[in-house]
């Protein structure tokens, strides 16, 4: 795969922050350039710390036992065997007391207790049940053949739109864990003033982000302190230690998370796990005891979140000039079996039904969401969190509508779609839009897919008899960023709204940033240094950042919902502005000069007009930590400071694709002649990186479209237990990309608007789009493969 | 996913690994490339008492043309078979395994011994009527491709037996197409066409439990019918199953295509 960019630079140039010498203006910064990334060299060298490089005296590993079973009671445990051979068991029993109880205040919501390990019954296959300790993981894996558990099978729910036999859960009989009704104008009167109304049944595939690494942990439980160290492949470390404080019955300033490096997240590692909780009880009972699970393939298709398990009974009205008049929906969310911890069973249902209408203009809204507890893995959020499949099924409106009134597909999304002027656009499910320029995004995406050139060519394939090609188009806006106001969606005990950030200038003049960000890859240490190296006006080489240590920093929610550039990144941007203030004050009564008339550029301090510096940062900084003799009236030692950012609400970050396909009549094989995305990333802080971010995503959208599928038999087995059966797609299956973009700046400190999961959200409903084009057939049903699309042509 | 315990022997000779095996009584394994053996390992779906890796035995790295055919020694890698030039089949078909990394490990030996119904290997090994020289106890024997291959990941060879070498005859006329989902995977279909002493064979691999013979669409060729007729003959004899990939009549299709296009490129319209 490569990279175009839609401007026909290509891969934009490396190029380092070094500050032109005695300038008085800040020219320098070092936003907007693809400064080497901080990351870079750990990473690229083999030198990165992921949790499987943990080494510590005294360290066991753990292996844990498994159900079989996707739904049974468990009738009998016998470890003796096991115990007898020499190993360390835990089975349920010893953490019955703990359970993972995921809150919602949602009114239908229905709460459901989550065991450590299973004791009395378990619910999906790859349920954890017992856990063995031993010097290593091949020892640990002999043991679990010594424990023996009883099982009485019981009948088991794969698919979330089928009355279960027996509920996987007692207090909800009809596996309903939540449901929530959207409403808004009269879809009734709507539809009667309808011209078309058009109807669908859709249903998505559940597949899972499957990172490059694992889950895995090293838990520590230290006597002397009774204290807890676990370092967790986690997004979210401060969530992690906040919950683990509280299950364990430990003050929070005695829990300490370190994320270390981290292979890739997609959102399966943003959810706190029963085996996370298992590994903190077992090193309890261990002190001293490093305690390590890494977890293997198999494990992680079995037991990480699922995700888009989904099926859309979706009606439109459309006016007979293509206006969209109402959207009537019922959604079902297969949640497996149990409400993902602390996210709870709503936030894939709650973002569906929210964010169902798109970038398009909507006044008739009725929508019910429900997410239902099935004998399958737990699903949880996974980049772009149900909006491949919403966009999916709100796309599928449009090109069915215009098939039947004889209007461009193109052109009926033009006529709908929210503009500039509609801005703020309040959304029917009462989110507020403050993007609108979808239309933009749109024009690029079919200028570089050059859509006129494969009309032509669609036609004359069409004469010609030749396999046929076909065009499909997507549009979405992708809610960034959320703020308090925004964050509120699914009622959790918590708000997710705000990031703390500390800056730091040494008494070298060089800065330490902690943050309470985290990283799985995305280059985040590099953007923090980026902002505050320019809100500062020190070099870019001159910042260092930590992250991913909950002793380090003093607060940050994690990576989730595109949120870090813009709150983390504002944090860290505030807290720069709060430390510069304080510098200038002090050079200003140091150099005896207005602090308005300072300039701080690569670490010096300028006079405006003067081409001569006049006092350096490190001096400075000397005299705030060193030369206390030197330091005027009114201004304290040091230069640090904390501070908190929220941006109350969200920022929308437009997008649009476009792809032109060929598809072969013989075999159903689709090829992807050209693909295209354009996006509103606000300010674009590294221009390489929004890109890495944007084909990423989109990768990971294609793999949902064409490959990815978790399959269960009825009886609840995953039937697509390791990659040989879960196809991904591998660089040969990710066509080259042009990737351009428009620039918006939202209203955040750094003008950003999140990148992150974009990409995710468009492939489903372009690659659906381009076969209704090229074969007039319908895509019902995901993924896309040469059986699904040969079945339709030969029916 | 770790492997149970197990002991291990470096063997030096055919015939210590032979010994070995036969000391195992059953129990033992040869490690080739380890590139089937390790992950069935890894899921403890295969636990045998002693692991005979045969890597260091000496004379089985070579590929030797001679008349009319090309022997392959067992510890031949697909690597090695994708860059020779004198069995052009199976170069292509070579190309058409897994990735660099597997290509690099996995050997000839192991391939067909291993017996997957969707490798590429075994397919062209009864698409020209290869054989096998196999090492027992009591000596070397010759074991012809379709002796050889008894069930999906069943072989006839006894559990002391050992291939050394393959001879792979040399098609006068060949061509070779395969389906995959995604590139470097076990094929769906798998399509060999070889012109053998004058008479064309047709091979599909990935339509049934062992390499299968198109007899039917070979007997349409030697009736002169078109390409296009011996595919859907190829179709028609087929009794292929259904999986995650597809359905059945789906399969049957694909093998059908796949059979005209191997023809094609065979130069039989
Ligand atoms: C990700 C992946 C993708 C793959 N894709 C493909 C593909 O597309 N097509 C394909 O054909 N293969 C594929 N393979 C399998 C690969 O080709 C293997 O190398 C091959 O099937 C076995 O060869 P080996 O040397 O690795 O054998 P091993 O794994 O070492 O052994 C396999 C079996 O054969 C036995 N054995 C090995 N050598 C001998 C011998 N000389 N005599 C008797 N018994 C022996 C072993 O005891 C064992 O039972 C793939 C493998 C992987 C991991």
């Amino acid at each position: 795969m490569s990279v175009d960019r839609a401007d026909g630079t290509a891969a934009a140039p490396q190029a380092t922050a070094a500050a032109p010498a005695g300038a008085t203006e800040d020219k320098s910064g070092s936003l907007g350039r693809n400064v080497r990334r901080k990351e870079d060299r750990r990473l690229i060298t083999g030198h990165g710390r992921y949790v499987t490089d943990i080494e510590l005296p005294r360290m066991r590993h753990v292996a844990f036992l498994r159900s079989p079973y996707g739904h049974a009671r468990i009738t009998g445990v016998d470890v003796t065997a096991a115990r007898d051979a020499g190993y360390r068991v835990f089975t349920g029993q010893d953490f019955s007391h703990v359970v993972l109880r995921a809150q919602s205040a949602l009114p239908s919501y229905v709460e459901t207790d989550q065991p450590v390990l299973a004791h009395e019954k378990v619910c999906f296959s790859g349920e954890p049940v017992a856990a063995v300790v031993a010097k290593d993981r091949y020892r640990a894996e002999d043991g679990l053949e010594f424990v023996d558990i009883d099982y009485e099978a019981l009948p088991a729910t794969v698919c979330a739109w089928q009355e279960p036999e027996v509920p996987v859960h007692p207090e909800a009989p009809d596996n309903v864990l939540l449901q929530r009704t959207f409403d808004a104008g009269s879809v009734t009167d709507a539809f009667t003033a309808a011209d078309l109304i058009v109807e669908r049944e859709l249903v998505t595939n559940r597949h899972a982000g499957n990172p490059m690494e694992c889950r895995a942990g090293v838990a520590l439980w230290d006597a002397a302190d009774g204290k807890l160290t676990f370092y967790n492949g986690t997004q979210v470390p401060h969530i992690v230690r906040n919950m683990i404080a509280e299950l364990m019955g430990v003050p929070e300033g005695k829990v300490r998370v370190v994320a270390p490096d981290v292979g890739g997240g997609f959102g399966v590692k943003a959810v706190l796990y029963p085996e996370d909780v298992a590994l903190c009880l077992m090193a309890r009972e261990m002190p001293g005891i490093p305690l390590k699970w890494v977890e293997d393939r198999a494990e992680h298709l079995l037991a990480a979140a699922h995700a888009r398990d989904h099926r859309y009974l979706i009606k439109a009205g459309f006016a007979s000039d293509g206006t969209l008049l109402a959207l009537e929906a019922d959604v079902t969310c297969n949640v497996g079996a149990y409400s993902v911890y602390p996210w709870t069973a709503g936030i894939e249902p709650l973002m569906a039904g929210g964010l169902l209408s798109g970038p398009y203009k909507l006044d008739n809204y009725r929508c019910t969401v429900r997410g239902v507890a099935t004998n399958t893995a737990p699903a949880g959020p996974y980049r772009g969190v149900a909006r491949p499949a919403s966009v999916f099924a709100m796309e599928a409106m449009f090109d069915d509508a215009a098939a039947r009134l004889g209007i461009d597909a193109i052109e009926i999304r033009r006529r709908n779609v929210i503009t500039p002027e509609d801005i703020p656009y309040k959304m029917p499910s009462r989110l507020v839009d403050d993007s609108g320029h979808y239309g933009e995004c749109l024009d690029k995406a079919l200028d570089a897919l050059d859509y006129p050139a494969f009309r032509t060519e669609q036609a004359r394939r069409r004469e010609a008899g030749d396999n046929p090609i076909g065009i499909g188009v997507a549009l979405y806006n992708e809610l960034t960023g959320l703020g308090r106001a925004a964050s509120a969606g699914p009622r959790m005990p918590f708000r997710t709204g705000h990031d703390a950030c500390t800056v730091r200038i040494n008494p070298d003049g060089r800065v330490t940033v902690i943050s309470g960000i985290t990283s799985q890859g995305q280059g985040s240490e590099t953007m923090i240094a980026q902002i505050v190296s320019d809100a500062i006006g020190v070099g870019y080489d001159d910042v260092d950042v930590r992250i991913g240590d909950t002793d380090e920093a003093l607060w940050g929610f994690g990576a989730f919902s595109s949120r870090q550039a813009v709150i983390g990144g504002g944090a860290a941007h505030n807290t720069a502005v709060a430390v510069k203030e304080k510098l200038v004050k002090l050079a200003a009564e140091l150099i005896e000069a207005a602090e308005a008339d300072l300039r701080v550029v690569d670490g010096e301090v300028y006079v405006v007009g003067e081409p001569k510096a006049q006092i350096s940062v490190a001096e400075l900084a000397r005299v705030a930590y060193l030369e206390s003799n030197r330091l005027p009236d009114g201004i304290d030692p040091g230069l640090d400071a904390t501070t908190f950012f929220d941006p109350i609400r969200g920022a929308f970050a437009a997008g649009a694709q476009a792809a032109a396909v060929e598809v072969d009549r013989t075999t159903g094989e689709l090829r992807i002649l050209k693909y295209v995305c354009v996006e509103d990333a606000g300010r674009a802080m590294h221009p390489q990186i929004v890109d890495g971010q944007i084909a990423g995503a989109i990768a990971q959208g294609l793999g949902g479209a064409l490959y990815e599928h978790l399959v269960y038999d009825d009886a609840g087995n995953l039937s697509t237990g390791t990659l040989l059966d879960y196809l991904m797609p591998t660089s040969a299956e990710v066509p080259d990309m042009v990737i351009g973009h428009v620039s918006h700046p939202a209203a955040n400190p750094i003008g950003v608007r999140g990148v992150g999961e974009g990409g995710t959200l468009g492939p489903n409903a372009v690659l659906a789009g381009a076969l209704r084009d090229a074969l007039g057939i319908d895509v019902n049903t995901l993924p896309i493969s040469p059986a699904s699309v040969w079945k339709e042509l030969h029916p | 996913m770790k492997c149970a315990p197990f002991d291990y022997v470096c063997a030096n000779s055919v015939e210590e690994v032979v010994k070995v095996l036969g000391e195992a009584d059953g129990d033992g394994k040869i490690l080739a490339g380890g590139q089937s053996l390790v992950p069935v390992l890894a899921l403890r779906m295969a636990r045998p008492s002693v692991l005979v890796d045969v890597n260091r035995v000496p004379g089985m790295g070579r590929i030797r043309p001679v008349e009319g055919a090309v022997e392959v020694g067992a510890l031949v890698r697909h690597s090695q078979l994708v860059e020779q030039t004198h069995h052009p089949l199976l170069a292509e078909a070579a190309r058409w395994i897994g990735h660099t990394a597997i290509r690099t490990r996995g050997t000839t030996g192991g391939s067909i011994a291993h017996a997957d119904p969707s490798a590429e290997l075994p397919v062209v090994a009864v698409g020209v009527g290869a054989s096998a020289t196999v090492a027992g106890p009591t000596g070397e024997r010759t074991v012809a491709a379709d002796e050889l291959f008894v069930s999906a990941l069943v072989t006839s060879l006894d559990d002391d037996e050992m291939i050394v070498g393959v001879r792979f005859p040399l098609p006068t006329r060949w061509g070779f197409a395969e389906f995959s989902r995604r590139h470097g995977d076990f094929a769906l279909v798998t399509a060999v066409v070889a012109e053998v002493d004058g008479r064309v064979r047709i091979t599909l691999g990935g339509v049934a439990a062992v390499p299968q013979r198109a007899l039917a669409a070979e007997q349409v060729l030697a009736d002169e019918g078109t390409a296009h007729d011996a595919a859907r003959a190829a179709a028609a004899e087929i009794d292929p199953t259904a999986d995650l990939h597809g359905s059945a009549p789906f399969r049957r299709a694909i093998a059908g295509e796949m059979v005209r296009r191997a023809l094609v490129r065979a130069g039989i319209e």
